[in-house]
């Protein structure tokens, strides 16, 4: 194992050379400190047509930009994207193309070698001198390291950047016999900059109404019993449903076999309380989460593969009977955008979205039937994220919308309990008497790239440019 | 017959866009304490616009006006031609019921007791023809009489107002609870229950669950009201004995109107 001292030393050990493909992972979230370390160090030696494989990009990925404006990357392959990299792809496109991926599809295809990473940097909290890295241990722990692990077993040379070397790590997520290099920074990254954004539970009244509709939707619908699975996303009214839905556990004397995804101090509570059994954790979103996994046994670290692999048999989601997903816009026969907004520019991305739809057997899409004046619904998607055929009902603030064509029964069975429902062009429409019908756009006309489906199937385009209104 | 009076501000178009989804029985639109001098003009014109389109189907709506002479005249032009259910008077007394009579406005009130005047008046007020209800304003009162909000020091407005609304057969309203802990709003809520208050305000979306809940008869009360209706149904007579009680005439109206607030809110157990 060779150890290296700068990132300037690192890359005299490595075959660089122009048209790399590399790859990071998003951990550290806003709190990264290696991406931008290592494209600075790259565009000092004058690298170009860089490949990149990020496996998120959020704001503090200014290099990009950089590199985007000095023309040093052709292709960019992500899960998951906001930020200044977005406004400037949105303003200017990109030589080659951008690709949304789901995060269980990025795991498939390194895995499968349709993506072939030539260096994988990859964060750690600490690395052992024999190359075993971990997200636990060190001064700025970043809780589970799933989405790396598949880089970490399939490129052509990894390297594990940190600031804590340590003699020996136990069950290390990163194995050392997979590492080539270990570098050493002053920082592996900032811990406090990973709960940025919305991880709270919300209090908005309209939020916390359809977070209490999904609760009654969960109930009536025969999935919620003893050993339920559930996985949640972080923003608030996806925490809010996480909250209730453990306080009902409670209320019910039940116990939940896992909760699997993005793990939060709220589902850390949850397993201490002894309301489920296993947290299987790609992804720790705050710092409890990270306490939880360093000394809760049955708070299980696992890879982006065993999250959400479709190829991957054992993959975690498969058991799962809920999800509670987000939508930026949703059209009649339940597609759902959560990647774009409607100007093009990319506010977000997959990530598990689609992997997990698919998957589990309730996929319950919350979001405010209008936002900032604008329906949820549309005759036409800005772009395409996951399948309507995957979705089971749309909860908002003004209704329920149950997609038949997905479960034939699940409308019959929420009205036995009592709830009403509505088809989704009723829904529609409600919105629609309140903000009338929005104009038509256009799109850009220049394309971008598109969004992956989890088994390379192309779901949509994605554009770049002024829209042509 | 509602358990809950949510007060929202007249000049936030997301709040008055939204009323109809916070589960509240009714909705207080503020012209008052909510809204800036300066913002009154555009609480009374984004009102009467909304409105005039957008009136909820299942929801009663009252506007709360300003007591100022002038500021109560314009605020009933803008609502003239408005079909909801009343507007709530502030720092209502005599003098105020004068002022509104003056305007000749014909909307169905209800007044706020949250003056000295107000509440030494309040048996008078209670009988007057255009009122409907009363609130209990305690957070005013408070300031005007110079004490601390308890259950203590509230059980004399609280009953003093009671005893008024239900001598004169009108709502009881009891006062908002004005901070957001869930856990001191249901104690609030539980202690004007106990004295035979039946709805309550809110000045927050998220009190409205909390507030529903409390003013919801219990199951087991249903359940007894059922008992009583179905006996005096089928003896068709006034008085009787059941489980051991004496039922009487008030009772079977008490138990008649139970189970009408249960149908209207959906307690389980009615059919």
């Amino acid at each position: 194992m060779i150890i290296h001292q700068s990132i300037k030393d690192l890359f005299k050990h490595l075959p660089l050379k122009d048209g790399l493909n590399i790859s990071f992972h998003h951990h550290y979230r806003n709190g990264d400190v290696v991406l931008n370390a290592v494209l600075n160090e790259l565009y000092t030696q004058d690298l170009k047509a860089l490949n990149l494989y990020p496996s998120g990009i959020f704001p503090v990925h200014t290099s990009i930009v950089e590199g985007l404006k000095q023309h040093r990357i052709n292709n960019i392959t992500t899960n998951y994207m906001n930020g200044p990299v977005s406004a400037y792809l949105k303003a200017h496109g990109l030589p080659g193309e951008l690709i949304m991926q789901t995060h269980g599809g990025r795991a498939r295809a390194i895995e499968e070698k349709e993506t072939v990473i030539d260096i994988a940097f990859i964060a750690v909290s600490a690395a052992s001198k024999a190359g075993d890295g971990s997200g636990l241990l060190g001064q700025r722990p970043c809780g589970a390291l799933g989405y790396a692990v598949a880089d970490a077993q399939h490129a052509r040379k990894v390297v594990l950047l940190t600031d804590t070397l340590v003699e020996t790590i136990e069950n290390p997520e990163i194995k050392g016999a997979d590492v080539d290099h270990i570098c050493l920074l002053e920082t592996a990254g900032n811990t406090s900059q990973i709960a940025s954004g919305t991880l709270s539970v919300t209090r908005d009244p309209v939020g916390l109404k359809i977070a209490r509709e999904a609760m009654r939707v969960i109930k009536a619908s025969g999935y919620f019993k003893q050993d339920v699975s559930f996985q949640s996303g972080a923003g608030s009214v996806s925490l809010a449903i996480t909250q209730m839905f453990v306080d009902q556990l409670k209320q019910d004397h039940l116990t939940a076999s896992f909760f699997t995804g993005g793990i939060t101090g709220v589902h850390a509570q949850a397993l201490k309380d002894g309301l489920v059994r296993k947290l299987y954790d790609v992804q720790c979103f705050d710092e409890a989460a990270i306490e939880s996994l360093k000394n809760n046994p049955n708070h299980e670290p696992m890879s982006a593969s065993l999250y959400a692999s479709p190829s991957n048999e054992q993959r975690k989601i498969k058991a799962l009977d809920i999800v509670i997903l987000g939508a930026s816009e949703i059209d009649l026969d339940f597609n759902v955008n959560v990647t774009s907004d409607s100007y093009h520019t990319i506010i977000g991305g997959s990530g598990g979205h689609q992997d997990t739809a698919e998957d589990a057997k309730l996929s319950i899409i919350v979001a405010p039937l209008i936002k900032a004046r604008t329906p949820l619904i549309k005759h036409t998607l800005t772009s395409r994220t996951t399948p309507g055929k995957h979705i089971a009902c749309l909860i908002t603030e003004r209704g329920i919308a149950v997609n038949d064509a997905h479960d034939p029964t699940l409308k019959t069975t929420l009205e036995a309990q009592g709830i009403q429902t509505l088809d989704i062009q009723s829904l529609m429409d409600k919105a629609h008497a309140l903000t009338l019908v929005p104009a038509p756009f256009k799109r850009p006309k220049h394309r971008l790239g598109y969004i992956e489906g989890r088994r390379k199937d192309v779901l949509d385009t994605l554009y770049w440019g002024e829209r042509d209104d | 017959m509602a358990r809950s009076y949510l007060f929202i501000p007249g000049n936030v178009p997301r709040m008055l866009q939204n009323m109809d989804v916070f589960d509240a029985d009714a909705v207080i639109i503020d012209f008052e304490d909510a809204v800036s001098l300066t913002d009154k003009d555009e609480a009374r014109h984004l009102t009467q616009l909304f409105l005039r389109d957008h009136l909820p189907p299942s929801l009663d709506i009252y506007v709360r006006i300003n007591s100022d002479a002038q500021l109560m005249k314009d605020d009933l032009i803008a609502l003239e031609t408005l079909d909801i259910q009343g507007i709530v008077l502030p720092k209502c007394d005599q003098d105020t019921l004068k002022e509104y009579e003056a305007s000749q406005a014909n909307f169905r009130v209800i007044g706020i007791i949250e003056t000295p005047q107000g509440m030494i008046e309040v048996e008078k007020t209670a009988m007057h023809p255009c009122i409907d209800g009363l609130i209990l304003g305690a957070e005013d009162l408070k300031k005007e009489m110079g004490f601390t909000r308890s259950s203590q020091t509230l059980y004399y407005p609280r009953q003093r107002l009671l005893y008024a609304a239900k001598a004169a057969n009108i709502k009881a309203i009891d006062t908002p609870f004005t901070h957001l802990d869930e856990s001191g709003l249901s104690e609030d809520a539980c202690e004007a229950a106990a004295l035979g208050y039946e709805s309550k305000c809110a000045i927050h979306p998220n009190q409205v669950p909390t507030i529903n809940q409390l003013f919801l008869p219990s199951e087991a009360d249903l359940m007894a009201a059922l008992k009583i209706v179905k006996k005096h149904e089928q003896t068709n007579s006034m008085r009787f004995s059941l489980d051991g009680k004496m039922i009487d005439k008030p009772v079977i109206d008490a138990a008649k109107q139970l189970i009408e607030k249960s149908k209207r809110y959906g307690v389980k157990g009615v059919l």
